[in-house]
């Protein structure tokens, strides 16, 4: 690594006034630094090159400003820099108000790197914290939800954002406040066609409000009516009888022959977990029966290939077509389990695991979610969404 | 009344009272009408009257004459409109309420929080007397003048939801739940205006379903015809439903349509068009004429299968009232159809298919409904008939 001496000159070089193409090249080295562990410990290290890169996001030149970044978004991918980052650095104040610019050009890199700092619990908390502070989860979502807001900038990683965002529960608390119409603004992108990532972060959000049963009765009901965005992008074109189709949510009634289920697989074993949580309660259960989830479940377990999809689906399947639990286990959150039968459900869920594995290829993908039930009350695993470095 | 006990007071006090016992009170209600007259003073009135004649009411004009002088300054007079179009608007009077609003806003003061209320005032009296276009140029109008006016936003979007306009409801709520984002109202309006939107696309996606469904029927039905063979006389009007046809198949949902026109405007009037039944045989809506007697039957549904014999048989079991010599029986009658083209009549084997028949190369089947002639063989009738006429036999 650089010594002292040498830092100090890259430190001279980072400067607004100094020559473009000497800054241009410092800042190519630096990127070439971040794009691996070491180089990032290292830049740790030295708190000032990160502010001075910082500044230099103000650069009228847009190849050092994408540059520096890009930098920045590989350093937010280690967790070990975002305390400098947030609190050395000072990093959010900034990143949120030219998030709010509609023409701010870098719009998406500034979502990205938020989506990183927001991986991990302790930074998640700085930032959602200082969030409501200067823009307010609202004003975010309803960035998120405006077609167009900016013109340069997709703001698709908005979504993971919020889905990691809502692992806190103050966060998910404030996204399903009854008094406000928050949530019931992502619904419609569960179908979202032109972006994966901005699709699965909207669902992976979805699935993190669900793990507060709390909220469930709210968001079946008619004033968030959550059900149809779930199941819709489940559903098939297959002809279901006139009677099926009279039972279902209105909005999956008729569906033209011309449907097409969602298309990556990890998303739709999101929202399969998603209804699984929903049926949590013995009125979620009652309300996913008598909306005729089954049939669509039924349609999607004949079409579905991939193995660890239509496990979950099997899941949802048999609390929907199973008896009900007997008194006192109604609410499958908040059943006791036995320990010699904890052991052997975790025994059989990992026998469950190792068999599926064998037919596909391991991912790296945190945060796998546990089995719905667990000893004593739920082990909470939310959805987080991992970026890669560049 | 007056107290006996204190007769002779000093401030004439009894006198005073004693003279009511005898003479009149001056300019006293008149015994009779008492109540009409009570309601005819201003302070007393329970409702006022609909036209105000100063003659009648000259205390009423009086004062009416005062609030609308012309003197007063716009923004008082727009007031006072404004104040009497309420009024009119608690009694339910919403016409006037409009008339008394529009007159406060004619009067262009410079104050524009009066000339939003009284625009959404307005509002409100159009939306109650069903006016909903009305009702929601006037909350445009407010909401252009004050952009965060609660009121003039909820009357908006539900204006939309009555005009069944629900995007634009949904728009109405989100820019109100912009400025006012824990508005209960303006989110239940808004769940509303989404769930009717929803209900409304289902509506759409059915009726498309139903009309592929049909579309469907009628190319299998028109298909089945052609596969036979079978001609069908093309009207000389030309289509009317050019428009509505799509463009893929013009030119068979073009003959579909004639032949659902052609078969709705027989003289029959039944509505009977063709068929397909499940096995794959057509069923066709049949006429036989009996020029004879200016007579004729209809079959609804003459299965393609079956042969003439067989429907003459059951139809002429018991002769018709009209065959007053008693001669129609089934062995007698003979059947043809004639090509108006070739001005030729041929002679039909009762004894062979309908299909067989259809299939012949000379017959057309006009306005859907096949048709034929029946004739009773030998009779005077007959010979008349065909006397002349070129005649092809079986």
């Amino acid at each position: 690594m650089l010594s002292d001496s040498e830092a100090a000159e890259l430190l001279s070089f980072l400067t607004p006034s100094t020559r473009p193409d000497v800054k241009g090249r410092a800042t190519e080295y630096i990127l070439g630094l971040s794009g691996h562990r070491d180089g990032c410990r290292f830049l740790q290290s030295k708190p000032d090159l990160i502010v001075a890169l910082f500044v230099l996001t103000s650069d009228p030149s847009i190849a050092i400003v994408k540059d520096c970044y890009h930098i920045f978004i590989n350093l937010s991918a280690d967790e070990t820099l975002h305390q400098v980052l947030v609190k050395d650095v000072k990093v959010l104040p900034v990143l949120f108000k030219n998030l709010l610019d509609p023409e701010y050009p870098f719009s998406d890199q500034i979502c990205t790197i938020l989506s990183n700092l927001t991986r991990h619990e302790k930074t998640c908390k700085t930032v959602f914290k200082e969030l409501q502070e200067e823009v307010g989860l609202a004003q975010l979502v309803q960035i998120f939800c405006t077609e167009g807001y900016n013109k340069k900038a997709k703001l698709h990683y908005l979504g993971p954002l919020l889905s990691n965002l809502t692992q806190l529960p103050e966060a998910r608390n404030y996204l399903m406040d009854k008094d406000r119409c928050v949530v019931q603004r992502l619904l419609p992108f569960t179908q979202y066609e032109a972006s994966v990532v901005r699709r699965g972060g909207v669902i992976g959000t979805l699935r993190n409000c669900c793990f507060d049963y709390a909220h469930h009765e709210w968001l079946l009901s008619d004033a968030v009516d959550i059900l149809p965005f779930l199941l819709l992008p489940l559903a098939g074109p297959e002809e279901l009888t006139e009677e099926e189709n009279e039972g279902l949510p209105v909005d999956l009634q008729y569906l033209p022959e011309d449907k097409k289920r969602e298309g990556d697989p990890d998303i739709r074993k999101m929202l399969l977990e998603t209804l699984l949580l929903l049926t949590a309660t013995k009125a979620g259960r009652q309300t996913l029966k008598e909306k005729n989830v089954y049939p669509i479940m039924r349609e999607f377990h004949r079409w579905e290939k991939d193995v660890h999809v239509t496990a979950a689906c099997e899941k949802l399947v048999q609390v929907l077509i199973g008896d009900e639990p007997e008194e006192g286990m109604e609410n499958l959150m908040e059943v006791e389990i036995p320990k010699d039968v904890e052991e052997k459900l975790k025994e059989a869920d990992a026998k469950e695991r190792e068999e599926l594995e064998k037919d596909r290829e391991v991912k790296t993908k945190p945060n796998d979610s546990p089995p719905l039930i667990c000893a004593g009350t739920i082990r909470i695993s939310y959805f987080v969404s991992y970026q890669s470095r560049n | 009344m007056a107290s006996s006990e204190h007769s002779d007071s000093d401030d004439g006090m009894d006198e005073f009272m004693d003279k009511f016992k005898t003479q009149r009170y001056k300019n006293a209600f008149s015994e009779n009408n008492w109540k009409e007259e009570f309601d005819k003073i201003p302070m007393f009135m329970k409702k006022a009257p609909e036209e105000i004649n100063p003659q009648e009411y000259p205390e009423l004009a009086c004062l009416q004459s005062i609030i609308h002088d012309e003197d007063r300054p716009p923004e008082e007079q727009a007031k006072s409109l404004k104040d009497e179009g309420n009024a009119y608007f608690k009694e339910k009077n919403y016409q006037k309420a409009v008339v008394a609003y529009t007159a406060g806003l004619k009067k262009k003061c410079v104050d524009q929080d009066l000339n939003v209320i009284l625009l959404t005032n307005r509002a409100a009296s159009h939306f109650h007397l069903g006016n909903m276009r009305s009702a929601l140029n006037d909350a445009t109008a407010a909401k252009k003048l004050k952009p965060d006016h609660l009121k003039a936003l909820v009357r908006g979007a539900q204006c939309c939801v009555e005009l069944r306009n629900f995007s634009e409801a949904m728009q109405w709520c989100d820019e109100g739940l912009k400025v006012y984002p824990t508005d209960a109202k303006l989110r239940e309006l808004r769940a509303a205006a989404d769930k009717h939107r929803r209900a409304a696309e289902r509506d759409a996606r059915k009726a498309k379903s139903k009309e592929k469904k049909l579309h469907g029927e009628k190319e299998a039905l028109l298909s089945a015809i052609k596969a036979r063979g079978i001609k069908l006389l093309q009207p000389a009007k030309p289509p009317q439903n050019g428009s509505d046809s799509e463009d893929e198949d013009e030119r068979s949902s073009a003959a579909i349509a004639e032949l659902s026109l052609d078969g709705l405007s027989s003289q029959e009037v039944t509505g009977a068009q063709v068929c397909l039944d499940e096995e794959g045989s057509l069923h066709w809506p049949v006429l036989f004429l009996y020029p004879e007697h200016q007579q004729s039957d209809f079959i609804s549904a003459f299965c393609e299968k079956n042969c003439f014999i067989d429907h003459l048989a059951v139809m002429f079991e018991e002769l018709p009232p009209w065959d007053a010599d008693r001669k129609y029986l089934p062995q007698n009658l003979q059947i043809y159809f004639e090509d108006e083209q070739k001005e030729t009549l041929y002679q039909v084997d009762p004894e062979i298919s309908l299909l067989k028949i259809l299939q012949h190369k000379r017959y057309f089947v006009k306005a859907g409904t096949p048709s034929f002639i029946v004739l009773v063989k030998g009779s005077s009738y007959w010979k008349q008939f065909l006397s002349g006429r070129k005649i092809n036999g079986l």
